[in-house]
Protein backbone atom coordinates (compact mmCIF):
# COMPACT_ATOMS: atom_id res chain seq x y z
CA UNK A 1 0.00 0.00 0.00
CA UNK A 2 2.58 2.26 1.15
CA UNK A 3 5.37 3.68 -0.95
CA UNK A 4 7.77 2.38 1.46
CA UNK A 5 11.57 2.55 0.72
CA UNK A 6 12.78 0.30 -2.29
CA UNK A 7 13.13 -3.56 -1.19
CA UNK A 8 16.22 -4.88 -0.30
CA UNK A 9 17.01 -8.83 -0.47
CA UNK A 10 18.88 -10.58 2.21
CA UNK A 11 22.69 -10.96 1.46
CA UNK A 12 23.76 -14.47 0.38
CA UNK A 13 20.36 -16.34 -0.02
CA UNK A 14 19.96 -19.59 -1.73
CA UNK A 15 20.05 -18.33 -5.25
CA UNK A 16 17.94 -21.43 -6.05
CA UNK A 17 14.96 -20.19 -3.57
CA UNK A 18 11.87 -19.56 -5.37
CA UNK A 19 10.96 -16.70 -2.68
CA UNK A 20 13.09 -14.60 -0.58
CA UNK A 21 13.00 -12.26 2.58
CA UNK A 22 12.61 -8.64 2.15
CA UNK A 23 13.80 -6.41 4.47
CA UNK A 24 12.02 -2.90 5.03
CA UNK A 25 12.51 -0.03 6.50
CA UNK A 26 11.07 0.46 9.80
CA UNK A 27 9.99 3.37 9.62
CA UNK A 28 8.17 3.08 6.16
CA UNK A 29 4.77 1.87 7.49
CA UNK A 30 4.08 5.44 9.12
CA UNK A 31 5.05 6.94 6.73
CA UNK A 32 2.53 8.12 4.77
CA UNK A 33 0.74 8.67 8.02
CA UNK A 34 3.21 11.35 8.44
CA UNK A 35 2.98 12.64 5.35
CA UNK A 36 -0.60 13.40 6.43
CA UNK A 37 0.05 14.65 9.30
CA UNK A 38 2.58 17.27 7.84
CA UNK A 39 0.13 17.76 4.73
CA UNK A 40 -2.62 19.29 7.39
CA UNK A 41 -0.99 20.93 9.37
CA UNK A 42 0.56 23.13 6.57
CA UNK A 43 -3.62 23.09 5.19
CA UNK A 44 -4.72 25.03 8.28
CA UNK A 45 -1.72 26.94 8.63
CA UNK A 46 -2.31 28.58 5.20
CA UNK A 47 -5.77 28.48 6.20
CA UNK A 48 -5.52 30.92 9.08
CA UNK A 49 -2.55 32.99 7.14
CA UNK A 50 -5.17 33.91 4.41
CA UNK A 51 -7.77 34.72 7.03
CA UNK A 52 -5.62 37.12 9.08
CA UNK A 53 -4.46 39.17 5.91
CA UNK A 54 -8.49 39.55 5.46
CA UNK A 55 -8.23 39.27 1.72
CA UNK A 56 -11.28 37.35 2.44
CA UNK A 57 -14.69 38.86 4.41
CA UNK A 58 -14.02 37.67 8.05
CA UNK A 59 -17.61 37.16 7.96
CA UNK A 60 -17.53 34.60 5.30
CA UNK A 61 -13.93 33.10 5.85
CA UNK A 62 -13.07 32.70 9.63
CA UNK A 63 -9.53 32.06 11.16
CA UNK A 64 -8.57 28.43 11.52
CA UNK A 65 -8.21 28.90 15.55
CA UNK A 66 -12.11 30.59 15.48
CA UNK A 67 -13.39 27.04 13.99
CA UNK A 68 -11.17 24.62 16.25
CA UNK A 69 -12.35 27.11 19.09
CA UNK A 70 -15.94 26.75 17.66
CA UNK A 71 -16.04 23.14 17.49
CA UNK A 72 -14.52 22.76 20.63
CA UNK A 73 -16.93 24.98 22.46
CA UNK A 74 -19.33 22.99 20.70
CA UNK A 75 -18.76 20.10 22.20
CA UNK A 76 -17.83 21.13 25.88
CA UNK A 77 -21.31 23.23 25.90
CA UNK A 78 -23.34 20.13 24.38
CA UNK A 79 -24.23 21.75 21.17
CA UNK A 80 -22.48 19.90 18.57
CA UNK A 81 -22.90 16.87 20.52
CA UNK A 82 -26.74 15.93 21.02
CA UNK A 83 -26.83 16.81 16.82
CA UNK A 84 -24.45 14.50 16.04
CA UNK A 85 -25.53 11.52 17.89
CA UNK A 86 -28.88 12.23 16.44
CA UNK A 87 -27.31 11.96 12.87
CA UNK A 88 -25.16 9.08 13.40
CA UNK A 89 -27.89 7.23 14.85
CA UNK A 90 -30.35 7.85 11.83
CA UNK A 91 -27.88 7.04 9.29
CA UNK A 92 -26.93 4.31 10.63
CA UNK A 93 -30.29 3.04 11.02
CA UNK A 94 -31.37 4.54 7.97
CA UNK A 95 -28.50 2.19 6.14
CA UNK A 96 -29.20 -0.97 8.43
CA UNK A 97 -32.29 -0.61 7.02
CA UNK A 98 -31.04 -0.17 3.39
CA UNK A 99 -28.77 -2.96 3.45
CA UNK A 100 -31.62 -5.53 4.63
CA UNK A 101 -33.77 -4.62 1.88
CA UNK A 102 -31.00 -3.72 -0.66
CA UNK A 103 -29.25 -6.80 -0.38
CA UNK A 104 -31.67 -9.55 -0.64
CA UNK A 105 -33.56 -7.59 -3.11
CA UNK A 106 -30.53 -6.81 -5.42
CA UNK A 107 -29.59 -10.48 -5.62
CA UNK A 108 -32.97 -11.73 -6.49
CA UNK A 109 -33.51 -9.25 -9.06
CA UNK A 110 -30.09 -10.96 -10.28
CA UNK A 111 -31.13 -14.08 -10.40
CA UNK A 112 -34.68 -14.37 -10.67
CA UNK A 113 -35.64 -12.61 -14.11
CA UNK A 114 -39.22 -12.44 -13.79
CA UNK A 115 -38.23 -10.21 -10.39
CA UNK A 116 -36.18 -8.36 -12.39
CA UNK A 117 -38.58 -7.39 -15.05
CA UNK A 118 -41.26 -6.82 -12.29
CA UNK A 119 -38.55 -4.08 -10.33
CA UNK A 120 -36.27 -2.48 -12.44
CA UNK A 121 -38.52 0.42 -13.86
CA UNK A 122 -38.66 1.43 -10.04
CA UNK A 123 -35.49 0.65 -9.33
CA UNK A 124 -33.58 2.46 -11.96
CA UNK A 125 -36.67 5.20 -11.81
CA UNK A 126 -35.61 5.78 -8.39
CA UNK A 127 -32.07 5.57 -8.62
CA UNK A 128 -31.94 8.29 -11.74
CA UNK A 129 -34.67 10.85 -9.97
CA UNK A 130 -32.93 13.21 -7.96
CA UNK A 131 -33.55 12.74 -4.29
CA UNK A 132 -34.54 16.53 -3.14
CA UNK A 133 -37.42 16.33 -5.45
CA UNK A 134 -39.09 14.05 -3.13
CA UNK A 135 -38.78 15.84 -0.34
CA UNK A 136 -42.11 17.85 -0.61
CA UNK A 137 -44.29 14.74 -0.98
CA UNK A 138 -42.25 13.15 2.30
CA UNK A 139 -42.83 16.21 4.44
CA UNK A 140 -46.61 16.12 3.05
CA UNK A 141 -46.86 12.09 3.46
CA UNK A 142 -44.59 12.00 7.10
CA UNK A 143 -44.70 15.74 8.11
CA UNK A 144 -41.15 16.73 9.73
CA UNK A 145 -40.39 14.19 11.92
CA UNK A 146 -37.68 11.38 12.23
CA UNK A 147 -39.75 8.66 10.25
CA UNK A 148 -39.38 11.77 6.88
CA UNK A 149 -35.31 12.46 7.97
CA UNK A 150 -35.26 8.53 8.34
CA UNK A 151 -37.12 7.80 4.93
CA UNK A 152 -34.86 9.87 2.90
CA UNK A 153 -31.65 8.43 4.02
CA UNK A 154 -33.14 4.76 3.30
CA UNK A 155 -34.47 6.25 -0.37
CA UNK A 156 -31.23 7.11 -1.27
CA UNK A 157 -28.89 4.30 -0.34
CA UNK A 158 -31.23 1.66 -1.05
CA UNK A 159 -30.84 1.81 -4.85
CA UNK A 160 -27.43 2.03 -5.37
CA UNK A 161 -27.02 -1.16 -3.13
CA UNK A 162 -30.01 -3.10 -4.84
CA UNK A 163 -28.33 -2.04 -8.69
CA UNK A 164 -24.57 -3.35 -7.41
CA UNK A 165 -25.83 -6.62 -6.14
CA UNK A 166 -28.15 -6.96 -8.86
CA UNK A 167 -24.86 -6.55 -11.98
CA UNK A 168 -22.62 -8.51 -9.74
CA UNK A 169 -25.22 -11.49 -9.81
CA UNK A 170 -25.62 -10.88 -13.88
CA UNK A 171 -22.08 -10.78 -14.38
CA UNK A 172 -20.94 -14.13 -12.46
CA UNK A 173 -18.07 -15.23 -15.26
CA UNK A 174 -20.15 -18.26 -16.82
CA UNK A 175 -16.87 -20.21 -16.61
CA UNK A 176 -17.23 -20.42 -12.94
CA UNK A 177 -21.15 -21.52 -13.34
CA UNK A 178 -19.80 -24.37 -15.46
CA UNK A 179 -17.28 -25.17 -13.51
CA UNK A 180 -19.60 -25.03 -10.25
CA UNK A 181 -21.96 -27.56 -12.08
CA UNK A 182 -19.38 -30.39 -13.41
CA UNK A 183 -18.17 -30.36 -10.00
CA UNK A 184 -21.55 -31.54 -8.88
CA UNK A 185 -23.23 -28.35 -6.84
CA UNK A 186 -26.86 -28.45 -6.14
CA UNK A 187 -28.55 -25.29 -7.36
CA UNK A 188 -28.45 -23.55 -3.73
CA UNK A 189 -24.73 -24.69 -3.55
CA UNK A 190 -23.85 -22.73 -6.41
CA UNK A 191 -24.83 -19.71 -4.99
CA UNK A 192 -23.37 -20.12 -1.54
CA UNK A 193 -20.28 -21.26 -3.43
CA UNK A 194 -19.74 -19.58 -6.48
CA UNK A 195 -22.09 -16.71 -6.90
CA UNK A 196 -22.25 -15.51 -3.56
CA UNK A 197 -18.60 -15.17 -3.42
CA UNK A 198 -18.48 -13.69 -6.69
CA UNK A 199 -20.67 -10.81 -6.05
CA UNK A 200 -19.34 -10.44 -2.56
CA UNK A 201 -16.97 -7.05 -3.80
CA UNK A 202 -20.47 -5.93 -5.82
CA UNK A 203 -22.04 -6.07 -2.70
CA UNK A 204 -19.71 -3.93 -0.81
CA UNK A 205 -19.28 -1.17 -3.29
CA UNK A 206 -23.03 -0.71 -3.42
CA UNK A 207 -23.26 -0.26 0.28
CA UNK A 208 -19.91 2.28 -0.74
CA UNK A 209 -21.83 4.32 -2.69
CA UNK A 210 -25.12 3.81 -0.57
CA UNK A 211 -23.22 5.50 2.12
CA UNK A 212 -21.94 8.41 -0.46
CA UNK A 213 -25.70 9.26 -0.82
CA UNK A 214 -27.07 8.59 2.38
CA UNK A 215 -25.18 11.08 3.57
CA UNK A 216 -26.12 13.49 1.16
CA UNK A 217 -29.67 12.09 2.03
CA UNK A 218 -29.16 12.76 5.80
CA UNK A 219 -28.18 16.48 4.83
CA UNK A 220 -30.86 17.59 2.91
CA UNK A 221 -33.53 15.63 5.51
CA UNK A 222 -32.29 17.74 7.87
CA UNK A 223 -31.27 20.77 5.61
CA UNK A 224 -34.71 21.08 4.33
CA UNK A 225 -37.16 19.22 6.34
CA UNK A 226 -36.95 21.20 9.04
CA UNK A 227 -37.15 18.86 11.90
CA UNK A 228 -34.77 21.13 13.96
CA UNK A 229 -31.77 18.12 14.91
CA UNK A 230 -29.49 16.63 13.29
CA UNK A 231 -25.82 18.24 11.94
CA UNK A 232 -27.65 19.33 9.07
CA UNK A 233 -30.52 21.48 11.30
CA UNK A 234 -26.83 22.92 13.06
CA UNK A 235 -25.64 24.38 9.67
CA UNK A 236 -28.62 25.69 8.59
CA UNK A 237 -29.10 27.18 11.88
CA UNK A 238 -25.00 28.67 11.69
CA UNK A 239 -26.07 29.92 8.82
CA UNK A 240 -29.09 31.98 10.17
CA UNK A 241 -27.08 33.64 12.47
CA UNK A 242 -23.98 34.32 10.42
CA UNK A 243 -21.99 32.04 12.34
CA UNK A 244 -19.19 31.32 10.32
CA UNK A 245 -16.50 29.01 12.92
CA UNK A 246 -19.60 27.08 13.43
CA UNK A 247 -20.41 27.06 10.19
CA UNK A 248 -17.16 25.87 9.13
CA UNK A 249 -16.57 23.33 12.24
CA UNK A 250 -19.80 21.62 11.40
CA UNK A 251 -18.30 21.17 7.71
CA UNK A 252 -14.75 20.25 8.73
CA UNK A 253 -16.69 17.36 11.18
CA UNK A 254 -18.90 16.44 8.02
CA UNK A 255 -16.04 16.04 6.06
CA UNK A 256 -14.35 13.60 8.79
CA UNK A 257 -17.04 11.95 9.48
CA UNK A 258 -17.26 10.95 5.30
CA UNK A 259 -13.85 10.30 4.72
CA UNK A 260 -14.06 7.67 7.40
CA UNK A 261 -16.88 6.21 6.79
CA UNK A 262 -15.39 5.88 2.92
CA UNK A 263 -11.56 4.91 4.02
CA UNK A 264 -13.34 2.50 6.86
CA UNK A 265 -15.52 0.96 3.40
CA UNK A 266 -12.38 0.55 1.55
CA UNK A 267 -10.72 -1.40 4.26
CA UNK A 268 -13.40 -3.91 4.42
CA UNK A 269 -13.34 -3.51 0.33
CA UNK A 270 -9.96 -5.05 0.61
CA UNK A 271 -10.37 -7.72 3.50
CA UNK A 272 -13.95 -8.74 1.71
CA UNK A 273 -11.85 -9.81 -1.79
CA UNK A 274 -7.83 -10.05 -1.44
CA UNK A 275 -7.88 -11.86 -4.10
CA UNK A 276 -9.59 -9.22 -6.76
CA UNK A 277 -5.59 -8.09 -7.63
CA UNK A 278 -6.50 -6.55 -11.03
CA UNK A 279 -3.04 -5.34 -11.47
CA UNK A 280 -2.07 -8.83 -12.71
CA UNK A 281 -5.16 -10.29 -13.85
CA UNK B 1 8.37 -25.37 -3.37
CA UNK B 2 9.06 -26.95 -6.55
CA UNK B 3 13.37 -26.54 -6.47
CA UNK B 4 15.42 -26.21 -9.63
CA UNK B 5 16.72 -30.01 -9.71
CA UNK B 6 18.44 -29.44 -13.13
CA UNK B 7 20.64 -26.44 -13.62
CA UNK B 8 20.79 -26.84 -17.67
CA UNK B 9 17.95 -25.49 -19.65
CA UNK B 10 16.78 -23.78 -16.28
CA UNK B 11 19.66 -20.82 -16.97
CA UNK B 12 18.36 -20.05 -20.08
CA UNK B 13 14.96 -18.45 -19.08
CA UNK B 14 16.35 -17.25 -15.50
CA UNK B 15 14.35 -14.01 -16.14
CA UNK B 16 11.22 -15.60 -16.43
CA UNK B 17 10.59 -17.20 -13.09
CA UNK B 18 7.09 -19.14 -13.93
CA UNK B 19 8.56 -20.47 -17.29
CA UNK B 20 11.81 -21.48 -14.70
CA UNK B 21 8.74 -23.57 -12.77
CA UNK B 22 7.30 -25.06 -15.43
CA UNK B 23 10.69 -26.20 -17.22
CA UNK B 24 11.78 -27.56 -13.65
CA UNK B 25 9.02 -29.67 -13.35
CA UNK B 26 9.11 -30.97 -16.78
CA UNK B 27 12.57 -32.33 -16.06
CA UNK B 28 12.06 -33.26 -12.49
CA UNK B 29 10.84 -37.06 -12.43
CA UNK B 30 7.82 -36.30 -10.27
CA UNK B 31 5.54 -38.61 -12.52
CA UNK B 32 6.50 -42.23 -12.98
CA UNK B 33 7.99 -42.87 -16.38
CA UNK B 34 5.83 -43.68 -19.10
CA UNK B 35 5.28 -46.77 -20.34
CA UNK B 36 3.25 -48.06 -23.59
CA UNK B 37 -0.18 -47.78 -22.21
CA UNK B 38 -2.50 -50.43 -22.99
CA UNK B 39 -4.52 -48.93 -26.19
CA UNK B 40 -8.11 -49.97 -27.21
CA UNK B 41 -8.19 -51.74 -30.29
CA UNK B 42 -10.03 -54.05 -32.04
CA UNK B 43 -8.18 -57.53 -30.82
CA UNK B 44 -9.19 -56.98 -26.73
CA UNK B 45 -12.18 -54.65 -26.88
CA UNK B 46 -14.85 -57.25 -28.25
CA UNK B 47 -17.09 -55.73 -30.63
CA UNK B 48 -20.20 -56.59 -28.05
CA UNK B 49 -18.99 -53.98 -24.97
CA UNK B 50 -20.62 -50.91 -25.70
CA UNK B 51 -18.56 -47.56 -26.21
CA UNK B 52 -17.88 -45.47 -22.93
CA UNK B 53 -19.03 -42.84 -24.54
CA UNK B 54 -21.88 -43.02 -27.61
CA UNK B 55 -22.50 -39.98 -29.49
CA UNK B 56 -25.58 -41.03 -32.14
CA UNK B 57 -27.23 -39.05 -34.93
CA UNK B 58 -26.38 -35.72 -32.65
CA UNK B 59 -27.43 -32.18 -33.84
CA UNK B 60 -26.97 -29.08 -31.66
CA UNK B 61 -27.75 -25.44 -32.56
CA UNK B 62 -28.15 -22.30 -30.99
CA UNK B 63 -31.51 -20.16 -30.93
CA UNK B 64 -31.18 -16.31 -32.56
CA UNK B 65 -34.29 -15.26 -31.00
CA UNK B 66 -33.83 -11.68 -32.82
CA UNK B 67 -33.85 -13.00 -36.57
CA UNK B 68 -35.96 -16.39 -35.48
CA UNK B 69 -33.04 -17.96 -36.90
CA UNK B 70 -31.43 -21.20 -35.47
CA UNK B 71 -27.92 -21.45 -36.21
CA UNK B 72 -26.34 -24.68 -37.04
CA UNK B 73 -23.38 -25.60 -35.19
CA UNK B 74 -23.59 -29.69 -35.29
CA UNK B 75 -24.97 -32.06 -38.03
CA UNK B 76 -25.07 -35.55 -37.87
CA UNK B 77 -22.17 -36.41 -35.44
CA UNK B 78 -21.94 -40.56 -34.72
CA UNK B 79 -18.82 -40.47 -32.44
CA UNK B 80 -17.74 -43.53 -29.95
CA UNK B 81 -14.86 -43.48 -27.62
CA UNK B 82 -13.46 -46.39 -26.04
CA UNK B 83 -12.79 -46.94 -21.85
CA UNK B 84 -9.01 -45.24 -21.86
CA UNK B 85 -8.78 -44.07 -25.18
CA UNK B 86 -7.22 -40.49 -25.50
CA UNK B 87 -9.62 -38.99 -28.49
CA UNK B 88 -8.44 -35.65 -29.81
CA UNK B 89 -11.19 -33.32 -31.93
CA UNK B 90 -9.60 -30.48 -34.18
CA UNK B 91 -11.69 -28.22 -36.61
CA UNK B 92 -11.93 -24.94 -37.88
CA UNK B 93 -13.01 -22.67 -35.31
CA UNK B 94 -16.47 -22.52 -34.91
CA UNK B 95 -17.35 -25.64 -36.12
CA UNK B 96 -19.46 -26.79 -32.81
CA UNK B 97 -16.51 -28.67 -31.11
CA UNK B 98 -17.00 -26.33 -27.57
CA UNK B 99 -21.17 -27.40 -28.31
CA UNK B 100 -20.33 -30.71 -28.54
CA UNK B 101 -18.04 -31.24 -25.25
CA UNK B 102 -20.69 -29.27 -23.43
CA UNK B 103 -23.26 -31.53 -24.10
CA UNK B 104 -21.45 -34.53 -22.96
CA UNK B 105 -20.56 -32.16 -19.85
CA UNK B 106 -24.62 -32.37 -19.63
CA UNK B 107 -24.25 -28.28 -20.20
CA UNK B 108 -26.72 -28.35 -23.24
CA UNK B 109 -29.26 -30.75 -24.80
CA UNK B 110 -28.87 -31.63 -28.57
CA UNK B 111 -31.89 -31.10 -31.18
CA UNK B 112 -31.64 -34.09 -32.29
CA UNK B 113 -29.82 -37.58 -31.82
CA UNK B 114 -28.66 -38.96 -28.57
CA UNK B 115 -25.55 -38.94 -25.82
CA UNK B 116 -24.93 -42.05 -23.93
CA UNK B 117 -22.24 -42.28 -21.21
CA UNK B 118 -21.97 -45.92 -19.51
CA UNK B 119 -24.92 -46.31 -21.95
CA UNK B 120 -27.09 -43.83 -20.45
CA UNK B 121 -28.80 -40.91 -21.92
CA UNK B 122 -26.86 -37.66 -20.43
CA UNK B 123 -28.94 -35.21 -18.52
CA UNK B 124 -26.74 -33.45 -16.98
CA UNK B 125 -23.17 -33.51 -14.98
CA UNK B 126 -22.31 -35.65 -13.06
CA UNK B 127 -19.38 -37.59 -11.25
CA UNK B 128 -18.20 -39.73 -13.87
CA UNK B 129 -16.84 -36.83 -15.89
CA UNK B 130 -14.78 -33.52 -15.24
CA UNK B 131 -13.85 -30.87 -17.06
CA UNK B 132 -10.74 -28.95 -17.54
CA UNK B 133 -11.61 -25.43 -19.38
CA UNK B 134 -9.92 -23.26 -21.43
CA UNK B 135 -9.62 -20.16 -19.12
CA UNK B 136 -9.43 -22.44 -16.22
CA UNK B 137 -12.11 -21.20 -14.32
CA UNK B 138 -10.78 -21.26 -10.49
CA UNK B 139 -12.10 -19.95 -8.20
CA UNK B 140 -10.30 -16.53 -7.34
CA UNK B 141 -11.06 -16.74 -3.91
CA UNK B 142 -10.46 -20.31 -3.02
CA UNK B 143 -6.41 -21.13 -2.32
CA UNK B 144 -4.72 -23.76 -4.60
CA UNK B 145 -5.83 -26.81 -1.71
CA UNK B 146 -9.29 -25.61 -1.70
CA UNK B 147 -10.00 -25.56 -5.28
CA UNK B 148 -8.74 -28.94 -5.86
CA UNK B 149 -11.14 -29.77 -2.69
CA UNK B 150 -13.83 -28.09 -4.74
CA UNK B 151 -14.17 -31.64 -6.97
CA UNK B 152 -14.59 -33.37 -3.88
CA UNK B 153 -16.80 -31.71 -1.16
CA UNK B 154 -19.98 -31.02 -2.91
CA UNK B 155 -20.02 -34.93 -4.11
CA UNK B 156 -22.19 -37.82 -2.04
CA UNK B 157 -20.75 -39.23 -0.11
CA UNK B 158 -18.26 -36.65 0.65
CA UNK B 159 -15.11 -38.31 1.23
CA UNK B 160 -13.89 -38.22 4.97
CA UNK B 161 -11.27 -34.65 5.90
CA UNK B 162 -8.11 -37.43 5.74
CA UNK B 163 -8.90 -39.21 2.22
CA UNK B 164 -10.14 -35.47 1.24
CA UNK B 165 -6.07 -33.80 1.77
CA UNK B 166 -4.52 -37.48 0.96
CA UNK B 167 -6.04 -37.19 -2.64
CA UNK B 168 -5.53 -33.47 -2.85
CA UNK B 169 -1.60 -33.57 -2.02
CA UNK B 170 -1.32 -36.27 -4.87
CA UNK B 171 -3.42 -34.21 -7.34
CA UNK B 172 -1.29 -31.55 -6.64
CA UNK B 173 1.71 -33.81 -6.53
CA UNK B 174 0.67 -35.49 -10.05
CA UNK B 175 0.55 -31.25 -11.88
CA UNK B 176 3.58 -30.48 -9.52
CA UNK B 177 2.58 -27.74 -7.65
CA UNK B 178 3.37 -29.61 -4.16
CA UNK B 179 4.36 -26.63 -1.86
CA UNK B 180 1.33 -24.29 -3.68
CA UNK B 181 -1.10 -25.07 -1.38
CA UNK B 182 -1.87 -21.98 0.56
CA UNK B 183 -1.46 -19.49 -2.90
CA UNK B 184 -4.35 -18.03 -4.67
CA UNK B 185 -4.75 -18.25 -8.27
CA UNK B 186 -3.91 -14.46 -8.82
CA UNK B 187 -0.25 -15.27 -7.05
CA UNK B 188 0.48 -18.00 -9.72
CA UNK B 189 1.29 -17.61 -13.36
CA UNK B 190 -1.49 -19.11 -16.18
CA UNK B 191 0.43 -22.32 -16.50
CA UNK B 192 -0.03 -22.98 -12.90
CA UNK B 193 -3.53 -21.86 -12.66
CA UNK B 194 -3.94 -24.28 -15.51
CA UNK B 195 -2.79 -26.80 -13.40
CA UNK B 196 -4.66 -26.00 -10.89
CA UNK B 197 -7.79 -27.08 -13.15
CA UNK B 198 -6.11 -29.98 -14.11
CA UNK B 199 -6.01 -31.08 -10.60
CA UNK B 200 -9.29 -30.29 -9.68
CA UNK B 201 -10.25 -32.92 -12.57
CA UNK B 202 -7.78 -35.45 -11.78
CA UNK B 203 -8.77 -35.54 -7.93
CA UNK B 204 -11.98 -36.71 -7.80
CA UNK B 205 -10.66 -39.82 -10.10
CA UNK B 206 -12.87 -39.21 -13.18
CA UNK B 207 -13.58 -42.19 -15.57
CA UNK B 208 -13.88 -39.55 -18.40
CA UNK B 209 -11.95 -35.77 -18.63
CA UNK B 210 -13.20 -33.41 -20.51
CA UNK B 211 -10.52 -31.05 -22.02
CA UNK B 212 -11.89 -27.83 -23.57
CA UNK B 213 -8.59 -26.63 -25.62
CA UNK B 214 -6.93 -26.89 -21.99
CA UNK B 215 -3.16 -25.56 -22.97
CA UNK B 216 -4.96 -22.73 -25.58
CA UNK B 217 -4.15 -20.15 -23.13
CA UNK B 218 -0.69 -20.38 -21.61
CA UNK B 219 2.69 -19.33 -23.38
CA UNK B 220 4.20 -21.89 -26.46
CA UNK B 221 7.02 -22.90 -24.03
CA UNK B 222 4.77 -23.35 -21.00
CA UNK B 223 2.22 -25.29 -23.03
CA UNK B 224 4.84 -27.79 -24.42
CA UNK B 225 6.23 -28.78 -20.92
CA UNK B 226 2.64 -29.30 -19.94
CA UNK B 227 1.45 -31.95 -23.01
CA UNK B 228 4.89 -33.78 -21.85
CA UNK B 229 3.95 -34.19 -18.19
CA UNK B 230 -0.15 -34.67 -19.11
CA UNK B 231 1.21 -37.39 -21.57
CA UNK B 232 2.45 -39.06 -18.58
CA UNK B 233 0.05 -38.18 -15.98
CA UNK B 234 -2.73 -39.85 -18.30
CA UNK B 235 -0.34 -43.11 -19.36
CA UNK B 236 -0.32 -43.26 -15.18
CA UNK B 237 -4.12 -42.51 -14.65
CA UNK B 238 -5.08 -44.37 -17.43
CA UNK B 239 -8.44 -41.92 -17.88
CA UNK B 240 -10.71 -41.54 -20.62
CA UNK B 241 -9.84 -38.30 -21.87
CA UNK B 242 -11.82 -36.30 -24.67
CA UNK B 243 -9.63 -33.40 -25.89
CA UNK B 244 -10.32 -30.51 -28.29
CA UNK B 245 -7.67 -28.62 -29.38
CA UNK B 246 -6.42 -26.09 -32.27
CA UNK B 247 -3.07 -27.53 -32.49
CA UNK B 248 -2.30 -30.48 -34.60
CA UNK B 249 1.23 -31.48 -32.75
CA UNK B 250 -0.61 -30.96 -29.32
CA UNK B 251 -3.64 -34.46 -31.03
CA UNK B 252 -0.87 -36.06 -32.73
CA UNK B 253 1.23 -36.02 -29.07
CA UNK B 254 -1.56 -36.80 -26.75
CA UNK B 255 -4.25 -38.81 -28.84
CA UNK B 256 -4.67 -42.37 -29.82
CA UNK B 257 -7.55 -40.99 -32.54
CA UNK B 258 -7.62 -37.62 -33.85
CA UNK B 259 -11.26 -36.22 -35.16
CA UNK B 260 -11.05 -33.57 -37.52
CA UNK B 261 -14.33 -32.07 -37.61
CA UNK B 262 -15.73 -30.15 -40.65
CA UNK B 263 -16.76 -26.34 -40.85
CA UNK B 264 -19.85 -25.40 -39.97
CA UNK B 265 -22.15 -27.06 -39.61
CA UNK B 266 -19.87 -29.79 -38.09
CA UNK B 267 -19.86 -33.12 -38.96
CA UNK B 268 -16.91 -35.69 -38.73
CA UNK B 269 -14.57 -35.65 -41.53
CA UNK B 270 -12.04 -38.10 -40.82
CA UNK B 271 -11.22 -40.39 -37.99
CA UNK B 272 -7.89 -40.74 -37.95
CA UNK B 273 -5.45 -43.45 -35.81
CA UNK B 274 -2.55 -42.41 -34.32
CA UNK B 275 0.08 -45.16 -34.68
CA UNK B 276 2.98 -43.56 -33.26
CA UNK B 277 4.19 -45.25 -30.34
CA UNK B 278 4.65 -43.70 -27.37
CA UNK B 279 6.16 -42.02 -25.13
CA UNK B 280 5.32 -39.48 -28.12
CA UNK B 281 7.06 -36.18 -26.39
CA UNK B 282 10.39 -37.30 -27.05
CA UNK B 283 12.06 -35.52 -30.42
CA UNK B 284 12.56 -39.50 -31.72
CA UNK B 285 8.86 -39.47 -32.33
CA UNK B 286 8.01 -35.78 -32.98
CA UNK B 287 10.76 -35.60 -35.70
CA UNK B 288 9.60 -39.37 -36.98
CA UNK B 289 8.28 -39.65 -40.93
CA UNK B 290 5.17 -40.90 -39.45
CA UNK B 291 4.52 -38.06 -37.65
CA UNK B 292 5.48 -35.68 -40.37
CA UNK B 293 2.86 -37.75 -42.87
CA UNK B 294 -0.22 -37.48 -40.24
CA UNK B 295 0.79 -34.02 -38.80
CA UNK B 296 1.00 -33.09 -42.84
CA UNK B 297 -2.63 -35.13 -43.74
CA UNK B 298 -4.24 -33.57 -40.97
CA UNK B 299 -3.21 -29.99 -42.19
CA UNK B 300 -4.39 -30.62 -45.74
CA UNK B 301 -7.80 -31.88 -44.60
CA UNK B 302 -8.21 -28.18 -41.68
CA UNK B 303 -7.02 -26.15 -44.63
CA UNK B 304 -9.52 -27.68 -47.41
CA UNK B 305 -12.00 -26.90 -44.52
CA UNK B 306 -10.92 -23.34 -44.21
CA UNK B 307 -11.16 -22.46 -47.95
CA UNK B 308 -14.18 -24.28 -48.37
CA UNK B 309 -15.26 -21.96 -45.50
CA UNK B 310 -14.14 -18.82 -47.20
CA UNK B 311 -15.41 -20.07 -50.59
CA UNK B 312 -19.17 -20.52 -49.11
CA UNK B 313 -18.79 -17.60 -47.49
CA UNK B 314 -19.88 -16.23 -43.86
CA UNK B 315 -23.29 -15.12 -43.90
Amino acid sequence: MSAGTLPTTKPGADSNSVTEAITRSRWAPFRSFFITVINLTLFFVIWQLVALSEVINPLFFPKATDMFSALYHGFVDGIIGPELLHSVQNFTIGMLISAAIGIPLGLLMGGVRIVDLILSPYVWAMTALPRVALIPLLILVLGFGNSMQLTIIVLSAVFPIMVNCMEGVKTVDPSLVRAGRVFGTSEAQLYVKVILPFTLPFVVSGINQGIARGLVGMLIGELLGGGGKGLGFLLDRAGEQFDAPMMYATLVLLAVLSVGLVQGMRWIERRAAPWRDFSRA
Amino acid sequence: MTHVTSQDGANDCSNNASAEIEVAIFMSQAVPSVTQRPRPSADDAPTTQPPLIDIRGVSAGYENKRQKTRLIALRDVNLDVQRGEFLAIVGPSGCGKTTLINMIAGFMKPLEGTIRVHGELVHGPGADRAMVFQDYAVLPWRTVYKNVMFALENRHPRPSKEVSAERIAHALELVGLTGFEKSYPYELSGGMRQRVGIARALVSEPEILLMDEPFGAVDAMTREAMQAEFEKIIAHTGQTVFFITHSIDEALTLADRVVIVSNRPGRVKEILDVDLPRPRFDEGVRRSERFGQLREHIWNQLQAEALGAKAGGDR
